[in-house]
């Protein structure tokens, strides 16, 4: 096995948490309005369905598979040819995703703080800082979890407790107008980003206590319902109707907070606390492409490539679109339906070939 | 940035990770030696023909293309 180090199921849930989180706060808030309009709230119940079903595929896999990463079973159940396709297909989808994440947490940066600071400089040193922590293996990321998802839970309950003397809750009047198409419509962006929970793939053959792994995915999934649903209903009860008409919903909403004349202008913890979630994020996708690449090539040991694909990382998030708002059309469109495709049903796919191929497998005695 | 100080700019970014990897260099396999100079080949080929031709189509075009008949679904 290329990574020695074992995480404990509580740290894998601590790490998921992020790397969903991060920019599901960022953009996808003015997604869901923009579809769902009042009935934003009501986009991450349906958006946690993905999620569910995500934790389920991965663990049915995972349960067939014990001891083998995504890009190690498919080989099997696949067959040695396609196997390595499909695995192509999960690295090279992972580090496009990855760029994704980069780029967007660049246009986040530069366009709200470091204006004058060259994008690409903002990103470089990210990818630098994540490069680092991937080099440090599964057990690095998993404590730099705990330290850092505690944090970012509190700065965001903080806000929404300081956002409450703003709050009219009869924004969200009338419920479900036009019926519960608009919030459905609303939940498709969303529910892609819960789909990433697949990415528990690839840190469940490395979990300590592996039995605990189904009770703190569906914990982790929970908890990023619960998040996802408080932070729309907040930016929903705070901006109402114009909240679509928002690049950065969260952020807009936070820089309305203003307590006695005093308390302000809290917009760089709201920086803080995204740079270190976007951290994990970037550094959470980064590993499994990392990992992933050894694994498909065979090789002894991932650390020799961590950098080349940081490099390779920084050029593909400048690739990835020419602009926020092309990027951000993107987001609307067809990227949610294409993160959904990879890693929910071609996942499903897999998981049917290898039920059937483990019932012929039974019906000869066990293995 | 003119592009002969991006190209400046990667030939340094180059030549950092080659000197950080040095060490594990000899202990290293040929295999993982080879995954490093393609990876770090496809990147700097990859950036220099961004440099001059910004609008090649790339992951997202083909993405795009592929979702479309979706993606009008949420287009309004």
């Amino acid at each position: 096995m290329i990574e020695k180090g074992k995480i404990s199921a509580m740290q894998m849930a601590l790490m998921m948490y992020p790397a969903i989180i991060a920019t599901a706060i960022l953009l996808v808030p003015a997604i869901t309005a923009h579809h769902a309009g009042q009935d934003m709230w009501l986009s991450p119940i349906w958006a946690s369905f993905s999620g569910f079903l995500a934790v389920y595929i991965t663990l049915r896999l995972h349960h067939y598979y014990p001891q083998k990463t995504a890009i190690e079973y498919s080989e099997q159940i696949a067959g040695k040819f396609f196997g390595k396709i499909i695995g192509f297909v999960f690295l090279f989808f992972y580090l496009h995703a990855d760029g994704i994440v980069v780029r967007e947490y660049g246009e986040f940066i530069v366009g709200n703080f470091l204006m004058r600071t060259p994008p690409i400089f903002v990103m470089g040193t990210m990818v630098f800082i994540c490069a680092l922590a991937v080099r440090g293996g599964v057990e690095v990321i998993g404590r730099l979890a705990e330290m850092i998802v505690p944090v970012v839970t509190l700065v965001i309950l903080i806000f929404v407790i300081l956002l409450i003397p703003d709050m009219d809750a009869t924004n969200m009047l009338p419920i479900m107008e036009k019926g519960i198409i608009p919030s459905i419509k609303g939940a498709v962006t969303p529910q892609s980003w819960f789909s990433e929970f697949f990415l528990m793939a690839f840190f469940l053959p490395y979990l300590a206590n592996g039995e605990n792994g189904k009770k703190w995915g569906i914990i982790s999934v929970l908890a990023v319902f619960l998040t996802l649903f408080i932070i729309n209903i907040t930016v929903l009860f705070v901006l109402g109707g114009i909240t679509a008409n928002f690049v950065y919903p969260v952020m807009s909403a936070v820089r309305y907070i203003s307590i006695a004349d005093f308390l302000e202008h809290l917009e760089a913890f709201v920086m803080a606390v995204w740079v270190g979630g976007t951290f994990l994020k970037i550094t959470v996708f980064y590993y499994v492409v990392a990992l992933g690449t050894a694994q498909w090539l065979n090789l002894p040991d991932y650390r020799m490539l961590v950098f080349p694909l940081g490099f390779l990382l920084l050029v593909f998030s400048e690739w990835i679109a020419p602009s926020l708002m092309e990027l951000s059309h993107l987001l609307a469109t067809t990227v949610p339906f294409y993160l959904s495709s990879i890693q929910i049903v071609l996942p499903l796919i897999l998981l049917l070939i290898a039920k059937f191929r483990n019932r012929n497998r039974m019906k000869d005695g066990q293995k | 940035m003119t592009k002969l100080n991006v190209i400046l700019g990667i030939i340094v970014l180059l030549t950092l990770i080659v000197l950080f990897e040095r060490p594990q260099w000899k202990r290293a396999q040929k295999k993982e030696k080879a995954a490093f100079v393609i990876l770090l080949g496809m990147g700097t080929a990859l950036a220099i023909l961004l440099l001059y031709k910004p609008d090649l189509p790339g992951p997202t075009q083909m993405v795009d293309y592929i979702y479309r008949p979706l993606g009008r679904l949420l287009e309004e």
